[in-house]
C-alpha cells in the first residue's frame, strides 16, 4: 500500500486521515459512529487490496463496512463512478451545514487554501476529534514499530487510516482525485507528520497534485497551468482550435465543391438541421453508468461543502428539480437533496465532441462547428428526401457511438433550426417547414433568439414586447432607430424567422488569450508579476498551438471595488471594476519575453494595490498567421534583401564620389559616423557592415528603400554616403577600403596582447572586439606601419593612432584604463604626417558628428567621450574640463572654464562643426526648460570669440538656430547680437 | 475610488501651484519695487523664504497683487496657465517693459513634492531679481502697470464658476515686432519649472 502512496497513520488526524480501514467494529462505534470517524468513510480492507490489484482508485462506496451499509441505508447511494460524495459525507453535511457553519468559516480562514469537502466534514467534527483520539489511540500504539513493509497488511487488520496517493487517481481517471486526499496545507505538512506520526503522503504525488493543495494564486506555483486545466470555459474555448486543426481540410472541401453556393442558396429551399447534443457535460460523464441515467446529476468543479462552487451543467431529471448552470451547489442541494455532483472529465469530452463531428462530417461536408456539442449542417445540396429521416439517423448514430443523445432541429434557416431544437429538446427532433414558421415565433419569448442577451431584453421588456409576435408589429424603422441599425435590423429580421446567415465555414478566432478570474489572490507585486509571467507563457503557448502571433496585446484586470467584501463564491472575484489596457506593436508575436515585458508596462499603467487584484487577463489580437508572417518578414524586409544582396565593396563608389561631392556642398554637412557602442554592436549581429555596402547602389535606391535601410542602421547610412563622398572627393591617398574597414590598430602586437590580457576577466563580447583587433593587424597596410616610428613601449605612441571604433565599443571601464595608459599625444611631430593627419580626422569625424540628437544622452553625456577621442587637442580639454565643471551637466560652467583656459589653439574645421552640433543639440535641449542656460552660454561664447576665430566661427554658426529656436519657443529675439 | 486616486494624484501639482502664487505674489512686488513705480516708503522689508523681500504698505496694492495671483491659482493647478507677466505701460498705453514668469507645471508628475528643494529653487529668482535692475529700462513718469497672464486654453465656461472671473483685456496695444528676450533666471524643480525673463520692444519696433 505505501507503494502506491498511501499512508498509515497511527493517530487520528483530521488533517491527515482519509479512509477509516476495518473489518469489524464494535457496537458502541457504531452508533456513535460519527464521533468515531469524524465523517470519514470507514472502508472495508479488501478495498485496499483491490484498489491495488486494479492500479487505480476504486470507489469505496461498495466497500463499505456492512455494518454501516446497513446503518446508512436510507441515505441515497452512490454507483461506482460516484467518488466522493458519499453517503457519510453527504449525511455529515446535511446535519452539519446548520450548526457548524461559523466554524468553518474559521477553519477556512485558517487554512489560506481551499479546503476540499473531507477536511470540510472533519473540520467541523472539532469536539469530536479528541473523544476520537482516545478512542483509536490504544489500537495504534504498536503499529509505530512496525515496517514499512508490513503496513499494508496490518491495517488491514487493524483500524487504521489510509490516504492514497492522489498520483494513483490521476491515473484512474480524470480530474476529482482531488476530493479524495484530503487538502493540505503544505507547510504544515511535515510538522504534523512529525507530530502525529502519520504517514505522509509522498512529496511527488504533492507535485502532481497541486491543483489540490492550492486553489489560490497564493499558495499554488503551478496556479496558472492548473486553473486551464480545470477548466470548462477554458476546454471550450481551446476545443475550437481543436476542432479546426481536424477538420479544416474537410471544412475547405466542401467550400471548393460549391463555388457557387450563394446563388444556389437563394435559387433552392434550403434545409439547415441544428445538431445539439443534451446536456453534454453531464451526459459524457455519465454515458457509461447506465445506474445514474434517470438520476440528478450535475457537473461541477469542485464538490466543497460550502457549496459555492457553480454548477456548470445539469441533466434533465435535475433540471426538473429546478437546478440550472450557474447555481451555486448549496442551492441546487436545497432544491434537489439527491443531487450528484461530478467532476469534469475532458479526455472524455474530448472523446466525444470529435466523434460527435465525425459522425456531422460522414453525412454532410457542410458543417458549421458552433461549439464543442452544437453544430449546424447544411443538407440542401445533399437533396435529402425526407430531412427528418436524415436527421434521426444521424441522432441514432451519434446516441450508438457515442452513448449521449443528440436533439436535432431542421428548417429552413438558421434561426428557426435552432429554435426547432430547443422544442426538440431533450433527445428529440423536431421541424419547422417555413409555412409553420410563424406560429412557431409568434409565442416565442424574445429571449429565445439568438443575439438578445439580458440588456436587450430588458429593453424590449421595457417596451412591453416579451414574444417575438409582439416585436413583429414595430415597424424595421422604430427598431432600428431604438436599437441601432445593425440591432434593430437584426430583430426585425429574426423576429419573423428571416435568418440570411448561411451555414459557413469555420471562423477563424479574432484573439487568443487567457483569463483567470478565479482563486486570483496576491500578497505583493512580486506575486503579480509571476502570475503575469505564467499567463505570459499560457498566451504564448495558445499561439504557438493555434500557429498564430498577436499583434495587439491587452491586459484586463479585475480589481476588487473598495467596498465589496470577500465574495460569496469561495475564491471567486467578487465586485469588481474592469480595467484593460492595449497596446499595439508593430510586429506580430507570439514570444513570452515580449508578452512579458508588454504586460509589464501595461500592469504599470493601472497604478493597482496587489491585493486588490481578484482576476486577471491577457490577450493577443490582431492574429497573424506565424507562417505568413514569417513569409512575409522574409519577403518585405529589406534586411533580408540586404544581406542576400551581393556585399560589393566600395570601389566602384570611388568614380562617382568625386562628380557626386558637389552635389552635397560643404563638408559641414556631412555627418558621418559610426555611432558609438551597442547601437552598432546591435546591428552588425544582422546587417552586413557599413563599409561593405557599396555607396553607388544604394544611392540609386528609390529614397523609400533608402530610408527604410537608413533605419536598420539606426540612421548611420545617410551620413555614411555623405561622408563617403566627402572622402572619395578628398586628396585621400589611403586605400578606401582600408581606411574603413581596416580599423587603425598599432601595429604593436603586444600591446593589443596586453589588452586582451586585461579584458580576460571580461564578457565574452569584448573579446570579441579584442580579437577583431588582432584580425585587424595583419591586414594593417605597409602605409601606416611606414609612417610610424619604430618604438620599444608597449603603448602605441598616441591616442590618435588606437582605432576609435573599437576603443567605441570596449565597456566603460576598460576604455578609461587603456584610455589612462595612453600618453595623449606624446609624439607631436608624428601628427605633423600629413597623410595620416586626414585619415585620422576621417576616422573621428565619423565619431564626432553624431547625427542624432543624442549627444547629451547619458552620464557623462557622450559627447564627452567622443570629444576625449578626439584628435583635435581644443576638443579634448573641453571633454577634460567638463570633468572638471561644476555643476555638472552645464554647458555654461564648462565654457566659464574655457575662459580660464590660455593659450586657445585652433582646432580646424573639424572642431567647429563638433562644437556646433553640441551647441545645437544643447540648445534643443534646454531651450523649453532653462533659456537662462542658453543665455548665458551665447554671452560666454560671445566673450570667447574674442579670444579665438574658432568661438567666432561657433557663435556666428549657432545664432541663427539659437535664435530661430528662441522664436519659435518664445515668441522673440535673444538680447544678443552678431558680431561682425 | 477612482475620483479618490486622481484627487491624490493631483496632489504634488496642487502642492507646487500653491508655493508658486506664493512665491509670484513675492515675486512680482519685488519688481515693483525694483521699477521704483511707487516711492520706496510704500514697501517695507520682509523675509521670505530666508531672503529680505519687500512687501507692499498700501493695502490695495497689496491687495492688487494678492488676489490676482490668487485668482489664478485654480488655473495655475489644472496647468492652464502658461505666462504671468507684469507689464509696464507708458503714459499712452504702450508696453515698455515685460516681465515674464513662465510657467510650465508637469500634471503627470507623480510622487511627494519636496517643498525644500522648491523654495530653493524659487529664492534663487528673489535673489537675482534685484541684481538684475541694469538689465531694465528706465520707466518714463506718468508709467502704469498690471498683471496678466496667459493661457495655455481658456478654461471651459461650464468647468467652473472662477472662468467667469477672467477679465479678457481688450484693445491693448501690441509690439509689432517680436521683441528682444533677455533671461533673468530659470528653474527647473519636478513637477515645476519657472523662468522669469524680461521682454523688450525690438529695436526695430516703430516709435509710437
Amino acid at each position: 500500500m505505501l507503494k502506491y502512496g498511501g499512508r498509515f497513520e497511527n493517530y487520528f488526524s483530521r488533517h491527515h486521515v482519509t479512509h477509516i480501514i476495518c473489518s469489524n467494529l464494535p457496537d458502541s462505534k457504531i452508533k456513535n459512529l460519527r464521533s468515531f470517524s469524524g465523517g470519514l468513510p470507514v472502508v472495508k480492507p479488501t478495498w485496499v487490496l483491490e484498489s491495488v490489484a486494479a492500479n487505480k482508485l476504486l470507489s469505496w462506496i461498495p466497500y463499505q463496512l456492512d455494518q454501516l451499509a446497513s446503518e446508512t441505508k436510507k441515505q441515497p447511494k452512490l454507483s461506482a463512478f460516484g467518488f466522493k460524495s458519499g453517503p457519510v459525507l453527504d449525511d455529515l453535511e446535511e446535519s452539519i451545514s446548520g450548526q457548524a457553519v461559523p466554524q468553518s468559516g474559521i477553519a477556512t480562514l485558517r487554512t489560506s487554501c481551499s479546503l476540499e469537502a473531507n477536511i470540510f466534514g472533519k473540520a467541523e467534527c472539532t469536539e469530536e476529534v479528541e473523544e476520537c483520539h482516545s478512542v483509536s489511540d490504544d489500537p495504534f500504539h504498536p503499529n509505530a514499530a512496525e515496517s514499512a513493509d508490513q503496513a499494508p497488511t496490518y491495517c488491514m487488520e487493524n483500524h487504521c487510516e489510509v490516504e492514497l496517493d492522489a498520483a494513483v487517481v490521476v491515473q484512474s481517471d480524470a480530474g476529482y482525485h482531488s476530493h479524495i486526499s484530503p487538502c493540505q496545507d503544505p507547510k504544515s505538512d511535515h510538522n504534523d507528520c512529525l507530530e502525529d506520526h502519520i504517514i505522509e503522503e509522498s512529496s511527488s504525488s504533492k507535485t502532481i497534485r497541486p491543483s489540490t493543495t492550492g486553489h489560490s494564486t497564493l499558495s499554488d506555483a503551478n496556479f496558472v497551468e492548473n486553473y486551464f486545466k480545470f477548466s470548462r470555459l477554458h476546454f471550450i474555448g481551446t476545443w475550437r482550435n481543436r476542432y479546426r486543426k481536424r477538420f479544416l481540410s474537410s471544412a475547405n472541401g466542401f467550400k471548393d465543391m460549391n463555388p457557387s453556393r450563394n446563388a444556389f442558396a437563394t435559387s433552392q429551399k434550403t434545409t439547415i438541421i441544428h445538431v445539439d447534443m443534451d446536456c453534454f457535460f453531464v451526459s459524457v460523464v455519465i454515458r457509461k453508468h447506465s445506474d445514474l441515467k434517470d438520476k440528478p446529476v450535475a457537473v461541477c468543479h469542485s464538490d466543497n461543502s460550502r457549496g459555492t462552487a457553480e454548477i456548470s451543467s445539469a441533466n434533465y431529471p435535475a433540471r426538473n428539480h429546478g437546478v440550472k448552470a450557474g447555481m451555486f451547489i448549496r442551492d441546487a442541494k436545497a432544491l434537489c437533496p439527491q443531487l450528484v455532483i461530478l467532476p469534469y472529465n475532458f479526455d472524455a469530452y474530448e472523446e466525444v465532441a470529435d466523434q460527435f463531428y465525425d459522425i456531422l462530417h460522414k453525412h454532410c461536408n457542410k458543417v458549421q462547428a458552433v461549439s464543442c456539442d452544437e453544430a449546424f449542417i447544411d443538407v440542401t445540396d445533399l437533396r435529402v428526401e425526407d430531412p427528418e429521416l436524415f436527421a434521426r439517423a444521424i441522432r441514432t448514430e451519434i446516441h450508438e457511438t457515442t452513448g449521449c443523445t443528440a436533439s436535432a432541429g431542421i428548417a429552413g434557416s438558421m434561426l428557426m433550426a435552432r429554435v426547432a431544437t430547443r422544442i426538440a429538446k431533450p433527445d428529440g427532433l423536431c421541424y419547422i417547414p417555413s409555412e409553420k414558421v410563424d406560429d412557431y415565433l409568434h409565442e416565442l419569448p424574445v429571449k429565445a433568439l439568438p443575439g438578445i442577451g439580458h440588456v436587450l431584453e430588458e429593453k424590449l421588456k421595457k417596451k412591453q414586447i416579451n414574444t417575438c409576435g409582439q416585436l413583429r408589429l414595430i415597424s424595421k424603422e422604430s427598431l432600428q432607430k431604438d436599437f441601432g441599425v445593425k440591432t434593430g435590423d437584426m430583430l426585425w429580421n429574426f423576429s419573423r424567422g428571416i435568418d440570411n446567415r448561411l451555414v459557413g465555414v469555420f471562423q477563424e478566432s479574432k484573439s487568443i488569450g487567457a483569463d483567470v478570474n478565479w482563486g486570483v489572490r496576491f500578497n505583493d507585486l512580486n506575486d503579480m508579476k509571476d502570475f503575469l509571467l505564467k499567463l505570459c507563457k499560457e498566451v504564448s503557448l495558445r499561439l504557438q498551438g493555434c500557429g498564430l502571433k498577436g499583434r495587439t496585446i491587452t491586459l484586463k484586470i479585475k480589481k476588487r471595488r473598495s467596498d465589496a467584501g470577500e465574495p460569496v463564491k469561495y475564491m471567486g472575484c467578487g465586485d469588481c471594476e474592469n480595467l484593460s489596457r492595449s497596446v499595439t506593436l508593430p510586429m506580430a508575436t507570439d514570444d513570452v519575453d515580449v508578452f512579458q515585458r508588454i504586460t509589464a508596462q501595461l500592469f504599470g499603467y493601472f497604478h493597482i494595490d496587489a491585493r486588490d487584484i481578484r482576476g486577471a487577463g491577457l490577450q493577443a489580437s490582431k492574429l497573424e498567421s506565424a507562417d505568413r508572417n514569417m513569409r512575409g518578414h522574409e519577403k518585405y524586409s529589406i534586411r533580408s534583401w540586404l544581406v542576400s544582396s551581393p556585399a560589393r565593396k566600395s570601389s566602384m563608389a570611388k568614380g562617382k564620389g568625386d562628380q557626386l561631392y558637389s552635389d552635397i556642398g560643404p563638408p559641414v554637412q556631412a555627418r558621418g559616423s559610426f555611432s558609438g557602442g551597442e547601437a552598432y554592436v546591435a546591428h552588425r549581429a544582422t546587417l552586413p557592415a557599413l563599409h561593405d555596402l557599396d555607396v553607388g547602389v544604394i544611392e540609386s535606391l528609390p529614397p523609400e528603400v533608402l530610408s527604410e535601410i537608413n533605419d536598420l542602421y539606426a540612421g548611420e547610412l545617410i551620413s555614411f554616403i555623405s561622408k563617403k563622398k566627402e572622402k572619395n572627393a578628398g586628396n585621400n591617398v589611403m586605400d578606401e577600403e582600408q581606411s574603413l574597414s581596416n580599423p587603425l590598430v598599432p601595429p604593436n602586437k603586444d600591446f593589443v596582447h596586453n589588452v586582451a590580457e586585461k579584458i580576460k576577466s571580461s564578457e565574452k563580447e569584448d573579446e570579441q572586439y579584442i580579437n577583431k583587433m588582432i584580425q585587424g593587424l595583419p591586414e594593417t597596410s605597409g602605409s601606416v606601419t611606414a609612417l610610424l616610428p619604430e618604438t620599444d613601449s608597449l603603448m602605441p605612441s598616441s591616442l590618435s593612432q588606437v582605432d576609435s571604433s573599437v576603443l567605441q565599443q570596449l565597456p566603460e571601464e576598460l576604455l578609461a584604463d587603456v584610455l589612462e595608459s595612453l600618453p595623449a599625444h606624446r609624439r607631436p611631430d608624428f601628427m605633423s604626417n600629413d597623410v595620416y593627419l586626414d585619415h585620422i580626422r576621417d576616422q573621428t569625424g565619423a565619431i564626432d558628428f553624431l547625427p542624432s540628437n543624442n549627444l547629451w544622452v547619458g552620464n557623462p553625456p557622450r559627447w564627452v567621450d567622443n570629444f576625449r577621442l578626439s584628435s583635435c587637442q581644443l576638443l579634448n580639454r573641453i571633454a577634460v574640463l567638463y570633468n572638471k565643471s561644476s555643476p555638472r551637466g552645464q554647458f555654461s560652467s564648462v565654457l566659464q572654464l574655457i575662459m580660464s583656459e590660455y593659450p586657445l589653439d585652433d582646432g580646424g574645421d573639424d572642431a567647429v562643426n563638433c562644437l556646433c552640433e553640441l551647441m545645437k543639440q544643447y540648445i534643443k535641449l534646454k531651450i523649453e526648460t532653462d533659456v537662462e542656460e542658453i543665455y548665458t552660454c551665447s554671452c560666454l561664447l560671445r566673450r570667447l570669440t574674442s579670444r579665438s576665430e574658432l568661438f567666432l566661427q561657433v557663435y556666428n554658426c549657432i545664432i541663427p538656430h539659437l535664435q530661430a529656436a528662441v522664436g519659435e519657443t518664445y515668441g522673440g529675439d535673444l538680447n544678443i547680437c552678431f558680431i561682425e | 475610488m477612482e475620483r479618490k486616486d486622481n484627487n491624490q494624484a493631483k496632489a504634488p501639482q496642487g502642492e507646487a501651484a500653491r508655493i508658486l502664487t506664493e512665491f509670484l505674489e513675492v515675486a512680482i512686488t519685488c519688481i515693483i519695487f525694483l521699477k521704483g513705480v511707487y516711492p520706496h516708503g510704500a514697501f517695507e522689508r520682509r523675509r521670505y523664504m530666508n531672503v529680505v523681500v519687500h512687501r507692499a504698505r498700501h493695502p490695495q496694492l497689496r491687495d492688487y497683487i494678492h488676489s490676482s495671483v490668487n485668482g489664478l491659482l485654480p488655473f495655475i493647478q489644472k496647468g492652464l496657465v502658461e505666462r504671468v507677466v507684469v507689464i509696464f505701460f507708458d503714459n499712452e498705453d504702450f508696453p515698455i517693459e515685460r516681465f515674464v514668469f513662465k510657467v510650465n507645471l508637469n500634471l503627470s508628475y507623480g510622487s511627494k513634492v519636496e517643498q525644500s528643494d522648491l523654495e530653493f529653487s524659487l529664492r534663487s529668482f528673489l535673489i537675482k531679481l534685484p541684481v538684475s535692475e541694469s538689465l531694465t529700462k528706465l520707466l518714463p513718469r506718468g508709467c502704469r502697470w498690471e498683471i496678466t497672464a496667459y493661457f495655455r486654453a481658456l478654461p471651459e465656461a461650464s468647468t467652473s464658476k472662477d472662468s467667469e472671473l477672467i477679465w479678457i483685456p481688450t484693445d491693448t496695444k501690441q509690439w509689432q515686432q517680436p521683441p528682444l528676450i533677455t533671461p533673468i533666471k530659470s528653474m527647473n524643480s519636478e513637477p515645476l519649472g519657472v523662468q522669469l525673463y524680461l521682454e523688450h520692444p525690438s529695436l526695430s519696433e516703430p516709435k509710437p
